[in-house]
């Protein structure tokens, strides 16, 4: 073994271990969070890292940069193979894959390495006049994230640049060495010099250079923001945002535990799988551009939630864990909001991420729309700390926006988010004729399915409508239905948003116990919330039943030609359809809606808005802002009424009562002469009466 | 300070009131039953006095029957230190018969501020913190929008038709509390928790005679549904006819 190759495995050595040593410490400040399982459903979080991590699926969401950042990370994985082979050159000189592999594979390797450090270099030129010339405001930060990115984009393109260069030297001291496959590389040759007895030095040099860039990147990497490079994939398999289980359910929480706190006021009440969302943010800002609440110009950005939270780890975690190596914090603490700039361990303890780094103002600004959640190329759950730290405003500190104690006492004395009568709760069906469970009972009979109407559905005046209407389809098809009428009361899922979990489980356990002692198995409700809560998340709670939301049942009804619908084609429409979260990010229900309203009008036109299905702007009601003012920055709900009006439909279509109220009032606010609709009413407006 | 607050529980007053089978009062079937507005606020008040004026205590009492344990405990998750039921079969409809028994339990608690909200909602009398007031001679201040403490001495403020005044009077007194005064807390749920474990003591009610009993009640006529006359201008001239011959209020 020659002298240079000793240096080489020293010089390694140190970069690997110094590597590994911070990434260590990094998961030590990890395992401060709570612990959870994450390796349920193996196969289907592989499927996500192949899809979301590999096959960058989220990343194409924004197809140019998309398209930049899947050339530099597929070029990542194909020349991570060289550098290997380089690596091992370092301390064996003269070996090669080609010793190992058959020749066809050898030649498709070799020319893999300079397609792609070609390609590479291309996205990375591509990458500076998007950062210097076109300056996307996403990825607005201070001078420090961009001095991070400029380092980062620099060393790749150094990583290309020597590496091309290594070869090429080497082609003309070797040219047996450096094959025909390597046709970048022998270009490159071709144009420097093609002379005899070409010295060895500047391979020499360009080789080591290339090493020493590779060493210094991966020991970067955990100072930047860039240390995503290794987090990504596994924080895509242990995410659950694109299920494993079903997206969107709140976490459980057992209330009888012998707990210090509940809810979440700094890291250590996070889960681990938080925290290495906090390792995982590439700042790249999809989540935040999404976000209704920082569209309209206020505080909340999620992209700060998760900077944030990996900030407050960075300052806390050494303290805690009596890290000796502070100085050499793998730092991570620029960004939005920045450091709190603690200077000793006290200070240090005294912080904490609520209030030091995040208000209670943000969090009650968001909508849960999961419009965040929907972009984040690397699956970060930006929503489930946002929820964890309601959950610990109200619950441990009774902290929340005055207006919403109302909605909670409403909810605890009426079962109801308003301070409406429960005797009054079924009023709507008067004159009607819809048995109620308890009728049915009596008489010994069992309906099909159980409509459950929803608090909007039962109380608020221009929601009736709209259960009226669905309940009329349901007759005229001759379904054999029925509702709970006074025994039902809402399932708390307004409060559980709230971050009350302790009244949502009252009222949650207690409507599974009506649920099932009527033995219920089918559910139908024209309320996306109501959909997703009795569907997704009872099933915390002993409560299992079919769930269906009025737009799928709809839809089955005229599919199987079961409408008595009228036989002329109606009046001509254009129709915009706005797409409600619960609906379709938590449960991906995009077309039964529209599906349902080209059926029940034959000649509808269906136009959409720029932001519609997963993309869909919020109305901005949804996480309980609809009992909450909205004081700060223009109103979501004006925002996506102007969108949806800009599309020149004549009708807005929406599939929730609560859309129902924030369009409505939207096109208020805008003068507008437009109707707007529930699916429901539009298909009953067809009827044969 | 050592404060005692007089609370009660009330049916929700969002309810549809029946009228029970005996026709003396209403049918409780279905409603719900919370801490009353108005003693809500006094709690709060209570509360907010200890809080700023450093240690004290906060006891809430409450006369009735096992189910006001829930509302004394109700009471503690907003913050009350601890609670005392004066247990009897039901509470009274004759004021005086009530404050007997919390005058008798109250006489000997060495308590600076004794506070009661304005009335109850099922009753609106409001007897019962003035007469306690009157049996423990101590001086007695209703309905108080304000209420400060300091140096041993009470200011409150009163609101009266058109006016307001504001009065003076010595601790230990008798004070009944309006609505504005305070918000009244949320209970967290560490507040919950921790209300569990706080002590409530059980005491037979020393019960006066109960002179005013309730014969037959009532409820008010159903009032005539409204009407639509149109919309916009063209209503008007229609809408001002009826205003003039059938409500005569033109
Ligand atoms: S859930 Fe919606 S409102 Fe909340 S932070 Fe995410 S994008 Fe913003
Ligand atoms: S949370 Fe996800 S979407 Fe948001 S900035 Fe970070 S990586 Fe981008």
């Amino acid at each position: 073994m020659a002298a240079s190759n000793v240096v080489f495995a020293f010089v390694l050595t140190l970069g690997a271990g110094f590597f590994a040593l911070n990434v260590q410490r990094l998961v030590r400040y990890m395992r401060l969070g709570y612990a959870e399982n994450r390796i349920d459903h193996p196969l289907v979080r592989l499927k996500n890292v192949l899809t979301i991590g590999i096959g960058q699926r989220k990343i194409f969401r924004d197809p140019i940069p998309g398209a930049m950042h899947a050339t530099i990370f597929w070029g990542f994985l194909v020349l991570t193979a060289g550098t290997v082979e380089i690596l091992i050159q370092g301390v064996f000189s003269g070996f090669s894959y080609a010793r190992i592999l058959p020749h066809p594979l050898y030649a498709l390797y070799a020319a893999s390495q300079d397609a792609f450090a070609l390609f590479v270099l291309a996205a990375i030129a591509f990458a500076y006049y998007r950062r210097l010339v076109l300056h996307p405001r996403r990825l607005d930060g201070d001078n420090l994230e961009h001095a991070d990115a400029y380092i980062i984009l620099g060393l790749i393109g150094g990583l290309m640049v020597t590496l091309l260069l290594a070869n090429a030297c080497q082609f003309l001291v070797d040219p047996a060495s450096i094959g025909p496959e390597k046709f970048v590389s022998r270009g490159i040759a071709a144009a420097i010099a093609p002379i005899d007895a070409y010295p060895s030095t500047p391979a020499t040099v360009f080789w080591w250079l290339h090493v020493l860039i590779v060493l210094t990147f991966l020991n970067y990497l955990p100072y930047s923001k860039h240390l995503h490079v290794v987090t990504s994939l596994i924080n895509v398999f242990f995410s659950n945002t694109s299920g494993p289980p079903q997206k969107g359910v709140m976490r459980f929480m057992d209330l009888e535990a012998d707990v210090e706190q509940f809810g979440a006021s700094d890291v250590e009440h996070l889960s681990w799988k938080n925290l290495l969302d906090g390792y995982s943010c590439t700042e790249c800002g999809r989540c935040t551009a999404a976000c209704p609440a920082n569209l309209t110009g206020k505080l909340l950005s999620p992209r700060k939630i998760v900077i944030n939270t990996r900030q407050r780890l960075m300052e806390k975690g050494p303290v805690v864990t009596g890290d000796r190596m502070e100085f050499l914090h793998p730092a991570l603490l620029h960004g939005e909001g920045g450091d709190a700039g603690a200077q000793t361990p006290a200070q240090v303890m005294e912080h904490r991420l609520l209030d030091t780094y995040i208000s209670e103002e943000e969090l009650w600004q968001c909508t849960s729309c999961r419009a965040c959640v929907q972009e984040c190329p690397v699956s970060i759950d930006q929503l489930d700390i946002i929820n964890q730290m309601r959950r610990y405003l109200v619950l441990s500190e009774s902290r929340f926006p005055e207006e919403i104690q109302p909605a909670f006492e409403s909810l605890e004395r009426n079962g109801s988010p308003w301070a409406f009568s429960p005797a009054d709760r079924a009023k709507w069906s008067e004159g009607m004729e819809i048995p109620t469970m308890a009728e049915l009972m009596e008489r010994g009979e069992r309906p099909d399915v159980l409509f459950w109407v929803g608090c909007m559905g039962s109380f608020d005046d221009r929601a009736k409508k709209i259960t009226v209407a669905f309940a009329r389809i349901l007759k005229a098809c001759g379904i054999n239905f029925a509702i709970l009428g006074q025994e039902e009361h809402c399932h708390g899922d307004p409060a559980r948003r709230m971050g009350n979990e302790y009244l949502y489980q009252m009222l949650a356990k207690d409507t599974v116990e009506t649920l099932n002692r009527y033995d219920v198995t089918t559910i139908v409700t024209s309320c996306p919330h109501c959909f997703h809560q009795l569907g997704n998340e009872f099933p915390q709670f002993g409560g299992n039943y079919e769930v269906v939301h009025h737009s799928t049942y709809i839809e089955r009804l005229l599919q199987e030609n079961r409408v008595p619908l009228q036989s002329a084609e109606g009046k001509r429409l254009t129709v915009a359809y706005h797409d409600s979260c619960y609906l379709g990010r938590y449960n991906d229900i995009y077309d039964a809606p529209r599906e349902t309203l080209r059926r029940a009008l034959p000649v509808v036109t269906l136009v959409e808005p720029p932001r519609s299905r997963d993309r869909g702007l919020c109305c901005g009601a949804g996480g309980g802002r609809m009992f909450m003012e909205e004081r700060v920055g223009k109103r979501i709900n004006v925002e996506r009424t102007e969108e949806l009006l800009a599309t020149g439909a004549d009708t807005i279509a929406v599939a929730c009562p609560f859309c129902m109220t924030m369009i409505n009032d939207g096109v208020k606010a805008k003068e507008a002469d437009v109707a707007v609709l529930d699916i429901a009413e539009v298909v009953a407006g067809q009827l044969q009466s | 300070m050592k404060i005692a607050v007089c609370i009660k529980r009330t049916p929700d007053s969002e309810s549809r009131f029946k009228i029970a089978a005996s026709s003396a009062a209403i049918d409780e079937a279905g409603l719900k039953f919370d801490i009353d507005d108005f003693a809500s606020y006094a709690v709060e008040v209570a509360l907010q006095l200890n809080e700023k004026q450093g240690p004290g205590e906060t006891v809430v009492y409450a006369v009735g029957p096992d189910v006001v344990q829930e509302t004394l405990r109700k009471a503690m998750s907003m913050g009350a230190d601890r609670a005392v039921q004066l247990k009897t079969d039901a509470v009274p409809y004759d004021g005086l018969a009530v404050a007997k028994a919390l005058a008798a339990e109250l006489e000997s608690g060495g308590y600076d501020l004794v506070l009661f909200g304005k009335h109850a909602f099922d009753t609106s009398a409001g007897i019962v913190g003035t007469a306690t007031a009157e049996l423990l001679g101590v001086p007695c201040v209703t309905a108080a929008s304000k209420l400060d403490i300091a140096g041993g001495k009470g200011t409150a403020r009163r609101e009266l038709e058109g006016a307001a005044e504001i009065v003076e009077f010595p601790l230990p007194a008798v004070v009944t509390i309006d609505e504005g005064i305070a918000r009244p807390r949320y209970p967290s749920l560490k507040g919950i928790m921790a209300a569990k474990k706080k002590p409530l003591e059980t005491k037979p009610a020393q019960l006066g005679p109960v002179r005013v009993t309730v014969k037959s009640m009532e409820l008010p006529a159903e009032r005539a549904p409204g009407r639509i006359i149109g919309e916009g201008a063209a209503a008007v001239p229609e809408l001002v006819r009826l205003l003039q011959t059938e409500a005569k209020v033109l």
